[in-house]
């Protein structure tokens, strides 16, 4: 297989890389190239969302995007965010603040055993900064929640606490409108 | 017989197996964590509320940011002291039961992408691998035999870098290009796994002696003739036992065969599917082996950490490679027991060894797991059961089952022991006959998964009692009412639950629930304003059992002078909070949690514990024996279960607590409150123990002066009182109890070991008795161990759990969508309410997916091809589980002493008789077959 | 007389359990033609009860909703007689006399036999009524006029007539039948003209449907795109055969309809539309990578990016999961309007016989841009599909700017 250099940006630090093989999936390339191991590989086909990333588009919009059935090479230019990338951390690498949707989903015991967790929390984020555009109407809430969160795959909990949490989060931030 | 663990015949002694020496330090351990990165664990500050209670679980920060906690997250890079470079392996497998095997051809992976190495079954006999005997024999299949199985596998690849490894096994995969196959040949069989028939028949009331009971009389084991089992014995109401018991169950049998007139014989058929438990973490294992300091270094996704890393030495040990140090590193992980008494620990370890200085991995990926992951046992029931026609009451139940274990033994056979005494639900019955069997089929192994065979009988009990009502014409709710156990009643084995039965307290709620109540009416309504589907309501109850029936928790508690309490504890975070529930548990007796949680510990030193005998089969002449030895225990450790995180780890860290209480704390308070003259504040009042409370996080007692814990702790140390307890337990559906002298003070205590420390102050004797790892050894006396025969008992704990669902089944499609379900919850005292209610939403979702959604073949064409995913494999999703709508009541415990019970397997079985009977609510017509798929609803319909 | 009576009731009593065998012969047959002439597809709604109507379906002039053929007296066809029933089969008409649309293939029906309509409509009464009306239809001149549908139905309604059949094989026969009569495949693989009516002389040589083609059915072109007789018959039995699966609206039908049929039949129609002397199918050989043009160079790396995961790098595929490139008919059409369109929309969750269940393939409508989706098509066509030409951005453009959805071949 031939290879290219790949450059992208990951967490907001470019990553570099030369030698790329044009058909490396992009959670190959995060696990065994980058050890980022938070995008989880859960059925490597596409299906259970548990290894999404979100991309950051120029025209400010963001995207959840499946990396067990996208190439590396996809992402290239392409500046990126993987489930490491959301909480602040201190020098000592001690998280000192959550995105609002980790701190929900840990105040709301919304995951068990936590392998689908980076999948819920990219897919939650994506939404939240859908709505900081667009917020929804009250009746429509649950429903974006369902058309967001609805493909993820969790064998633990149910579900319901993450939905649960979203929704909660989703009002706390006043992405909610009256409708 | 719940024998999860029958043959687990050597211990950890002294971290000493087999003469290779074993540490097991969990990935959340904060010593390799702080090797490795910041810690999994977080002090407690950040998951605890003001008011004492879990705000967060405690292992909550690291996994919502993507830190390394699972086994499947860690590389060679990530672990202290391992080389950089990282290997892979993946298991080649047949994928044809039906052809012998005759080698490997790789060729056509070309020259540049052969493995590094090949491991065939030659190479393990040649190096004197000795595969552990639960999961032997072939771990790899040898050259000219058939395999046991679809997907045996046949040799394990290594690469030494991951590129070479992507892309041959890319070429490798959904295909068997590289397996050479001979010529057609007969299926492998094998002797059936278990077998075991359950006789009672009891006496006028269930209080009177039983005529003859498995826990009274015995069990009874068939011959094997043929593959199958047989009964030769003569049945004879004076011969033998067995001949005893088959008189009894001839007798039955008569008796449903030309019923008297008053009597209903339901008698049907129930099969349940074969169910990929789909633990998202698929199976993993990743080690080091270095040659020059003849150490392993193992990090391993598994729910029973001890027995692996026991059994991993001692299949090494004897071969050619030098073992003198195995460690363990297992991962928090998930596993609904697909991850307990699991072979692929084995392989990976294997593929390490084999890695020649390189550190190799060796990873599921889905496929891979659908093809070998253990799976939950499909049963064939046929129940029969007699109801008086007039008074409504059960009279005699029978079945037989058989169950499904695929390729390799594992747990089947305690699997269908635990289905077939779980049959009776809810219900007492007066006289059952219960026979089960466990074969070997060419099909995935099948193992402990959630529900441990009682999911499959209960649901369809829960199915039958509701079918029955149907005939009967009354309320399936009132008929539950009549036959339901009430507490000191015995169950099918002739044992008596533990406590109180709070079965009627919630029978009488759902049976005024509104849903229930007027499900008539409004499955009218909804039809007439939704003419497309068909609307049905059902309800279902059961209890299931939990523990083992030798369980042996183990815990640690130790405080500093400073007040800061650390909890070491065997039990393994699993997903279900466990070690956030334990920290909370400390404080009932201490006031405060346990700051510090080491989960997975395995260095008990303290306690110098010898094991030895298997608890489930010795004789009583035996344990007798044994137990002449004061360090002599029923078994070491218990695996990992949610339900015995909840009941069993609970008690251990309970009786530590309760430890540093009475002899730690309490005399330090007292000592506090009569200070001064003539005995201080304490003097004019009665100060009593029992009486003690803490509040707001001080411990106050018949109106004394309120301390908090780090005054005691301080007082405690300067006054060498006990600062730290470390406990074992053993329960075989009774706790063995034992005498000890603590700190001057005889107490009988629900323990079969005890070694405590003494404060910082303590006089130099008390100092030279902590000479057992720092602790003070304390001799048991008067020691009593649950009698042998309880193991005839089964079951004896029980959470009892029931659900009502409301539903609509689609005309056209037939497709079945849950609408809404509200559940009641008996689990005593809740420790978390959140992990109660997350472990109950969790349950129910897989409930769904068992009643509704999932399947696969289970031989050619199913997961053992190696071509399933969960695009086949239909998972419930949220849209399948009313995620918003969805309620539950959990029953307030009796008082505060209730003990936690175990919940998490009993959650996931009434919501699937519910749906079977909200069907045949819905549709007219019973299907029995799960899952009520779209065509069995078309079939049913039109059959 | 009493001789009479009793032997009169000696024979109505012989006669009810046979006349009640034929009468359940009868249904059962008519449960099948009604299969092969797939009512089902738009007498039912998305998620409604079968045969209840409501099926939205999109026309050049607007939408028409299948109606109510359940036995409901006010809302369905519970009060028609077998005359009726035969008259809107047939002919279109509607018990009070009104013009159907020609949505209602009686375009095709009209060459039924009334025996095979009396089978259906006996079958039909035998499902349940479901009392709801299915929304009102509103089309655009002439159409909104029932009336003006007579004097299109007097131009083109009984256009469709038979081939010649003397010296075909009797599977060609049954095949002809299945495919033009119940099967009515005309009605969407036939171009259609300006007033929606077919082209009768450009028969089955493809129409387009809603932005799609509905490829040629004509035994050369089939042939060219790798069809032979068993693969055809597979195809239709399970929706799937090693040239793909169906899609778009041909899914319906075989969920509805021809999964349903016997393999004697499948077999009869891919006879007829492959003819008793089939033509030898084309393989297609893969071609390599140097091979290629630079376009499809490009393309290259715009299939590891986004497709490989499903379809496998060298286009094998994923058993049940996702079909080959290599090999796909859709991939081997010469007009690329239907690689081009799934690409871009995607395909849903398609479920097929037994456990066969093909994951949901995402439209990259938004995630590639037109130079890319150039490559991408430029790329499949050649490595896989046999095509040597090269697709310019323009014509990916134009192809773009015709999501016509009209029947009319857009010619």
């Amino acid at each position: 297989m031939a290879k290219h250099p790949l450059q992208m940006t990951i967490n907001g630090k470019p990553v570099d890389a030369v030698d790329i093989p044009d058909d490396l999936p992009m959670i190959d390339y995060l696990h065994e190239y980058n050890n980022l191991t938070g995008s989880r590989l859960g059925c490597g086909q596409g299906i259970c969302h548990a290894c999404v990333v979100i991309v950051d588009n120029p025209d400010g919009t963001s995207e959840e995007v499946r990396t067990c059935i996208t190439g590396a090479h996809y992402f290239a230019g392409k500046k990126i965010r993987t489930i490491e990338g959301h909480a602040k951390r201190d020098e000592q690498g001690v998280v000192t603040e959550l995105n609002p949707i980790q701190l929900r989903f840990v105040d709301e015991f919304a995951f068990q055993c936590s392998y689908c967790a980076p999948g819920f929390v990219n897919a939650a984020t994506v939404l939240v900064e859908k709505l900081q555009r667009q917020p929804v109407a009250k009746s429509q809430l649950e429903q974006v929640i369902e058309d967001s969160l609805g493909h993820h795959i969790c064998r633990c909990t149910g579900y319901v606490r993450y939905y649960s949490a979203t929704r909660n989060v989703l009002s706390d931030l006043g992405l909610v409108k009256e409708g | 017989m719940s024998n999860r663990d029958i043959s687990r015949r050597s211990f950890l002694q002294g971290g000493l197996v087999a003469g290779v020496s074993v540490t097991l330090m969990p990935l959340s351990n904060p010593a390799l964590a702080a090797l490795r990165e910041n810690s999994v664990t977080v002090p407690p500050e950040q998951w605890l509320g003001n008011n004492g209670k879990a705000r967060a679980r405690s292992d909550a920060m690291s996994k919502v940011c993507g830190s390394k906690v699972f086994a499947r997250d860690i590389r060679a890079k990530d672990m202290p002291g391992w080389p950089e470079q990282q290997g892979h392996a993946m298991l080649l497998k047949t994928t044809k039961a039906d052809h012998l095997f005759a080698g490997i051809d790789l060729t056509f992976l070309g020259a540049e992408l052969q493995p590094d190495r090949t491991v065939t079954a030659e190479d393990l006999s040649k190096d004197g691998i000795v595969f552990p005997e639960d999961h032997a024999p072939d771990p790899l299949l040898p050259v000219g035999q058939v395999p046991m199985f679809i997907g045996h596998p046949v040799a394990i690849l290594i690469w030494h870098d991951f590129e070479r490894f992507r892309q041959a096994k890319a070429k490798l995969k959904f295909n068997d290009k590289a397996i050479r196959y001979g010529e057609k040949a007969a299926l492998y069989t094998t002797d059936p796994y278990g077998s075991f028939r359950y006789v009672r028949v009891g006496g006028k009331t269930s209080a009177d002696e039983d005529e003859f009971a498995s826990l009274k009389d015995s069990i009874l084991f068939p011959m094997l003739r043929n593959r199958r089992p047989v009964w030769n014995s003569q049945p004879d109401l004076h011969g033998n036992l067995t001949e005893r018991g088959l008189f009894y169950a001839e007798r039955m049998k008569q008796q449903i065969d030309s019923p008297p007139d008053n009597w209903l014989v339901f008698d049907e058929r129930y099969k349940t599917p074969s169910i990929e438990p789909a633990a998202l973490e698929p199976d993993n294992g990743n080690g080091w082996y270095d040659p020059a300091s003849k150490t392993l270094h193992f990090v391993v996704a598994t729910q029973c950490p001890h027995e692996a890393a026991t059994e991993t030495a001692k299949m090494i040990a004897p071969s050619r490679f030098s073992l003198a140090q195995l460690n363990v590193h297992p991962g928090y992980t998930v596993g609904y027991g697909s991850k307990d008494h699991n072979i692929f620990v084995y392989y990976a370890a294997l593929a390490a060894l084999y890695g020649n200085g390189v550190p190799v991995r060796l990873a599921n990926d889905r496929y891979e797991q659908f093809q070998s992951g253990i799976k939950r046992h499909p049963f064939d029931i046929h129940y029969q059961l007699a109801v008086d026609k007039n008074d409504h009451s059960f009279k005699i139940f029978r079945s037989e089952m058989t169950v499904d274990g695929g390729g390799r033994a594992n747990y089947s056979s305690s699997v269908a022991a635990v289905g077939a005494t779980a049959a009776q639900s809810i219900y007492y019955m007066p006289q059952n006959d219960l026979q089960v069997t466990a074969f070997h089929s060419r099909g995935v192994e099948a193992g402990s998964m959630r529900g441990y065979g009682t999911l499959q009988s209960m649901a369809a009990t829960e199915m039958m009692v509701d079918e029955i009502a149907g005939r009967l014409n009354i309320d399936a709710i009132k008929l539950r009412q009549k036959n339901a156990m009430v507490s000191g009643m015995k169950n099918t084995q002739g044992a008596v639950p533990a406590g109180a039965l709070r079965l009627h307290e919630i029978l009488d709620k759902a049976a005024v629930h509104p849903v229930w109540k007027n499900r008539d009416v409004i499955k009218q309504e909804r039809e007439a304003a939704d003419p497309d589907n068909w609307y049905g309501v059902g309800f279902a109850i059961c209890q299931k059992d939990f523990g083992t029936g030798a369980e042996a928790p183990m815990a640690s508690i130790e405080f500093t002078a400073d007040g800061e309490v650390s909890l070491r504890h065997i039990g393994i975070e699993i997903g279900t909070g466990m070690a956030t529930s334990q920290a909370l548990v400390v404080a009932d007796f201490l006031g405060v949690p346990a700051a510090h949680v080491k989960t997975g510990e395995t260095e008990w030193d303290e306690l110098q514990l010898t094991s030895g005998g298997n608890p489930y089969t010795m004789s009583q002449a035996e344990q007798n024996e044994f137990l002449r030895n004061p360090r002599w225990v029923g078994k070491l450790a218990s695996a990992s279960s949610a339900t015995n995180s909840a009941y069993y780890f609970s008690h251990a860290t309970r009786e530590a607590a309760r430890v540093l209480f009475n002899h730690g704390l309490w005399p330090a308070a007292l000592q506090i409150w009569r200070q001064g003259p003539y005995g201080g504040q304490a003097n004019p009042y009665v100060v009593r123990r029992e009486d003690a409370h803490w509040v707001d996080g001080k411990l106050t007692a018949n109106g004394m002066q309120p301390l908090s814990f780090e005054t005691l702790a301080k007082r405690a140390h300067e006054q060498g009182l006990v600062t730290g307890a470390t406990v074992h337990g053993f329960n075989r559906w009774s706790w063995a109890e034992a005498e000890f002298s603590i700190d001057g003070v005889r107490e009988r205590l629900p323990l079969d070991s005890l070694a405590v420390k003494y404060g910082d102050g303590a006089v130099s004797v008390k100092k030279a008795q902590m000479n057992s790892a720092g602790f003070h050894l304390l001799d048991r006396q008067n020691v009593h161990y649950p009698d042998v025969q309880l193991n005839n008992a089964a079951v004896t704990y029980y959470s009892p759990v029931a659900t009502l669902v409301e539903l609509k089944v689609n005309k056209g499609s037939a497709e079945v969508q849950v609408l809404n379900h509200h559940s009641w919850v008996e689990c005593g005292r809740v420790l978390v309410e959140e992990l109660v209610r997350g472990q109950l939403e969790g349950g129910i979702a897989m409930g769904i997916g068992h009643a509704l959604l999932e399947e696969m073949p289970l031989y050619e064409g199913g997961p053992g091809e190696g071509d399933w995913n969960f695009n086949r494999y239909r998972l419930p999703l949220a849209k399948h589980v009313a995620v918003w709508k969805q309620t539950a009541e959990i029953l307030p415990p009796l008082s505060a002493s209730d003990p936690s019970k175990g919940i998490a397997e009993v959650v996931m079985i009434p919501v699937v008789g519910a749906i079977g009977n909200a069907v045949a609510h819905a549709i007219g017509k019973r299907v029995r077959d799960l899952p009520i798929s779209p065509a069995r609803i078309k079939e049913a319909l039109n059959g | 007389m009493k001789h009479l009576l009793t032997r009169i009731t000696l024979a109505v009593g012989l006669a009810a359990p046979l006349l009640q065998a034929q009468a359940d012969d009868q249904v059962e047959r008519g449960e099948y033609l009604t299969r092969a002439a797939d009512c089902m597809a738009c007498h039912t709604a998305p998620g409604g009860a079968p045969f209840a109507g409501g099926l939205a379906i999109e026309s050049p002039f607007g939408i028409i909703y299948g109606t109510n053929i359940t036995q409901s007296k006010e809302h369905g066809i519970g009060l028609y007689t077998d005359d009726e029933f035969f008259a809107a089969l047939t002919e279109g008409k509607r018990r009070d006399g009104a013009n159907l649309y020609p949505a209602m293939p009686y375009t095709s029906y009209h060459l039924m036999p009334r025996e095979d309509s009396d089978a259906i409509h006996a079958y039909l009464k035998t499902v349940a009524p479901i009392e709801r009306d299915a929304p009102e239809t509103s089309l655009s001149f002439p159409f909104n006029v029932r009336l003006g549908l007579t004097a299109w139905n007097l131009m083109y309604a009984d256009d469709l007539q038979l081939k010649p059949a003397e010296d075909k094989s009797e599977a060609w026969q049954r095949g002809q039948y299945m495919v033009e009569v119940m099967g009515h495949c005309g009605e969407c693989h036939t171009p259609r003209s300006a007033t929606g009516a077919m082209e009768v002389d450009k028969h089955l040589s493809g129409g387009l449907l809603n932005g799609y083609l509905s490829p040629s059915l004509l035994a050369d072109d089939l042939a060219n795109r790798g069809w032979n007789h068993q693969d055809l018959s597979t195809f239709l039995k399970h929706g799937m055969s090693s040239q793909g699966t169906m899609f778009n609206e041909m899914y319906p039908v075989f969920h509805n309809s021809t999964q349903f049929l016997d393999d004697k039949d499948l077999a009869a129609m891919a006879t007829y539309l492959l003819g008793d002397t089939p033509p030898a199918a084309k393989v297609v050989e893969t071609r390599t990578l140097d091979d290629l043009n630079d376009s499809a160079k490009r393309g290259h790396q715009q299939y590891l990016n986004v497709c490989a995961g499903c379809h496998a790098p060298e286009g094998e595929g994923k058993p049940h999961i996702a079909v080959a490139m290599r090999g796909n008919t859709t991939v081997r059409l010469d007009d690329p309007r239907n690689l081009l369109r799934v690409i871009e929309d995607g395909i849903d969750e398609q479920q097929f016989s037994g456990f066969e269940r093909m994951q949901p393939m995402p439209g990259f409508a938004d995630k590639l841009d037109q130079t890319q989706l150039t490559d991408l098509l430029n790329y499949l066509r050649q490595r896989w599909g046999g095509q040597t030409g090269e697709l310019a951005v323009s014509d990916v453009q134009k192809l773009q700017a015709d999501k016509s959805d009209t029947h009319s071949k857009a010619d």
